[in-house]
């Protein structure tokens, strides 16, 4: 389990975990997943994302 | 006379201040009496700055014998939560990571309350980096819930909450991503506001979640909320994020009461999508009874159901917090505590199609909720599902994660207040929640003042405090 984890973790470039930290690393992975069994799977695909980005106009 | 000072509020102080009744500087020499005495038990100071209170308070008597007034908040001793930057004083969030970090210039909002005049006394603890807590496991400990020091003062903000429920300041920011100034709001029972996304700037504020931050003013009274967001509210060019709208007077119709107002009731979100402790769900109710009673038309509203803003908010959540913290959680993870290092790891193999899904998501709850709202200037609803925890009981802290209807609002972005709502059995706060249209915030003051003058809770403070 905890090798598995630690795998896992290497391969984001979070190698630098101790074993209590892959456990908490586990648990925050279980419960975000509880979240995303809810997202929508139906989405229209012309359904943009929230933004916040503006462009800049004029010469910069 | 240091409790009467400790509890007086923003506007009646400003009046005195105004007046020459009350020195700035006494009253600053007050509050930092109390905190002196007081906060080794409540713990809602990371940083006292009494040199330059003192220097701004005398500043600011000068001014004003002067005939200088600046205004409302001239004088007015207020804090800041620690992840909000102050020129010249480490802005920590509360952690280990953040050691050493001296902000090199003001924030947006630390700017604004400078330059109206008010007196800073120093940083707020916090939920390490406004994520995780409460910790034991930080370099400083957790604030306290003045009403009973055994239980959880609600969070992220919780020295802002805890302060301001001990008479230690009239005014403070709080900032929040998931609830994090309403959540202490109504653990400790004080007015906290978290305004429409764009409508303060967070520049120069530690980032939590870009798309869900906010910040707010947090206070004893619904008047001086108001008072304070009108200092801090306002468009920055510098804020990515900063609506260019204007900005009402958000005092103008406070006395205006209910009468002829459609207030819309989110009874599902206490009472069906989560069931409430009976004694929250009687003080909602109540309100509910009084605004009726006093003219304003009544009626519930549905909204989607709370789980799917609470899964919509986390994996926004999840996914930008990680994208602030992986550098640290890379070189560093060590440094954080338990709770805001679980947190923030939640976020690392979230993948990019599943964040894109939850803010393509976000619109669509934004856009139902928008047509529930289309027939009502208000909406009331929880806050808090519970009365506080005790701050030792790691099950039910986890509980009040969830027990809570606040993050709806973060997704959509709309106005929300809370305010206290009566007393439980315990004599722990209870709270309601008053949620507006976008930049609607005078109306939602307007409907809290009612509420606030109709039964008087703010006019209670904590025991063992009077000194």
């Amino acid at each position: 389990m905890t090798e598995d984890w630690r795998d896992r973790a290497r391969a984001l470039g979070l190698d630098r975990l101790s074993d209590e930290h892959l456990a908490q690393f586990a648990r925050a992975a279980a419960g975000l997943q509880r979240h995303l069994e809810r997202l929508p799977r139906d989405l229209p695909p012309g359904q943009e994302p929230a933004h916040v980005f503006r462009a800049r106009g004029g010469a910069a | 006379m240091s409790a009467e000072l400790g509890y007086l509020g923003l506007a009646a102080a400003a009046e005195l201040i105004r007046s020459k009744k009350l020195s700035p500087v006494e009253y600053a020499e007050a509050l930092l009496g109390r905190i002196a005495r007081h906060d080794s038990r409540i713990n809602a100071f990371i940083a006292v700055v009494p040199e330059r209170a003192l220097a701004a308070a005398r500043r600011a008597e000068a001014e004003i014998a002067a005939g200088h007034w600046r205004g409302p908040l001239h004088g007015i001793p207020y804090a800041l939560k620690d992840i909000i930057d102050v020129e010249g004083i480490a802005t920590t969030a509360h952690s280990k990571v953040m050691t050493g970090n001296a902000a090199a210039r003001h924030a947006a909002v630390t700017e604004r309350l400078e330059a109206a005049g008010a007196v800073l006394l120093g940083k707020l603890s916090t939920h390490e980096f406004a994520v995780g807590g409460p910790s034991f496991d930080l370099p400083w400990p957790p604030a306290r819930n003045p009403w009973n020091r055994d239980h959880f003062p609600g969070g992220s903000s919780s020295g802002s909450g805890a302060g301001l429920a001990a008479g230690f300041f009239p005014a403070a920011l709080g900032t929040d991503t998931g609830g994090s100034i309403r959540n202490p709001a109504s653990m400790c029972g004080i007015a906290g506001m978290k305004p429409t996304y764009g409508r303060v700037s967070r520049r120069g504020v530690v980032p939590l979640a870009f798309s869900l931050d906010h910040v707010g003013p947090m206070t004893r009274t619904v008047r001086d909320n108001a008072l304070m967001l009108q200092v801090v509210a306002g468009h920055d060019p510098l804020d990515p994020a900063s609506a260019d709208e204007p900005v009402p007077d958000y005092a103008a119709g406070l006395g205006q009461g209910v009468k002829g107002l459609r207030i819309g009731v989110i009874r599902h979100f206490y009472a069906g999508d989560i069931v409430g402790h009976p004694e929250q769900v009687a003080a909602l109710d109540e309100a509910v009874r009084l605004f009726a009673e006093a003219g304003a038309e009544t009626r519930e509203i549905a909204l989607p159901p709370l789980q799917d803003f609470s899964a919509c908010g986390q994996i926004i959540l999840a996914a930008e917090s990680y994208a602030v913290h992986e550098k640290w959680l890379k070189e560093k993870p060590q440094d954080y505590g338990t709770r805001a290092r679980e947190r923030l790891l939640a976020g690392a193999e979230l993948r990019a199609a599943d964040y894109l899904r939850a803010v393509r998501w976000r619109l669509e709850l934004r856009d139902r909720t928008a047509a529930a709202f289309a027939g009502i200037d208000v909406a009331v609803t929880a806050s808090s599902l519970d009365p506080a925890c005790r701050i030792d009981d790691d099950a039910a802290l986890a509980r009040n994660y969830w027990r809570q209807a606040r993050m709806p609002f973060n997704v959509t972005g709309q106005p929300a207040l809370v305010i206290p709502a009566g007393f439980s059995g315990d004599g722990l706060p209870l709270s309601l929640q008053l949620v507006g249209k976008p930049f609607d915030e005078a109306t939602v003051y307007r409907v809290a003042q009612f509420y606030e003058d109709a039964t008087g809770w703010t006019g209670r403070h904590p025991a063992g405090l009077a000194d």
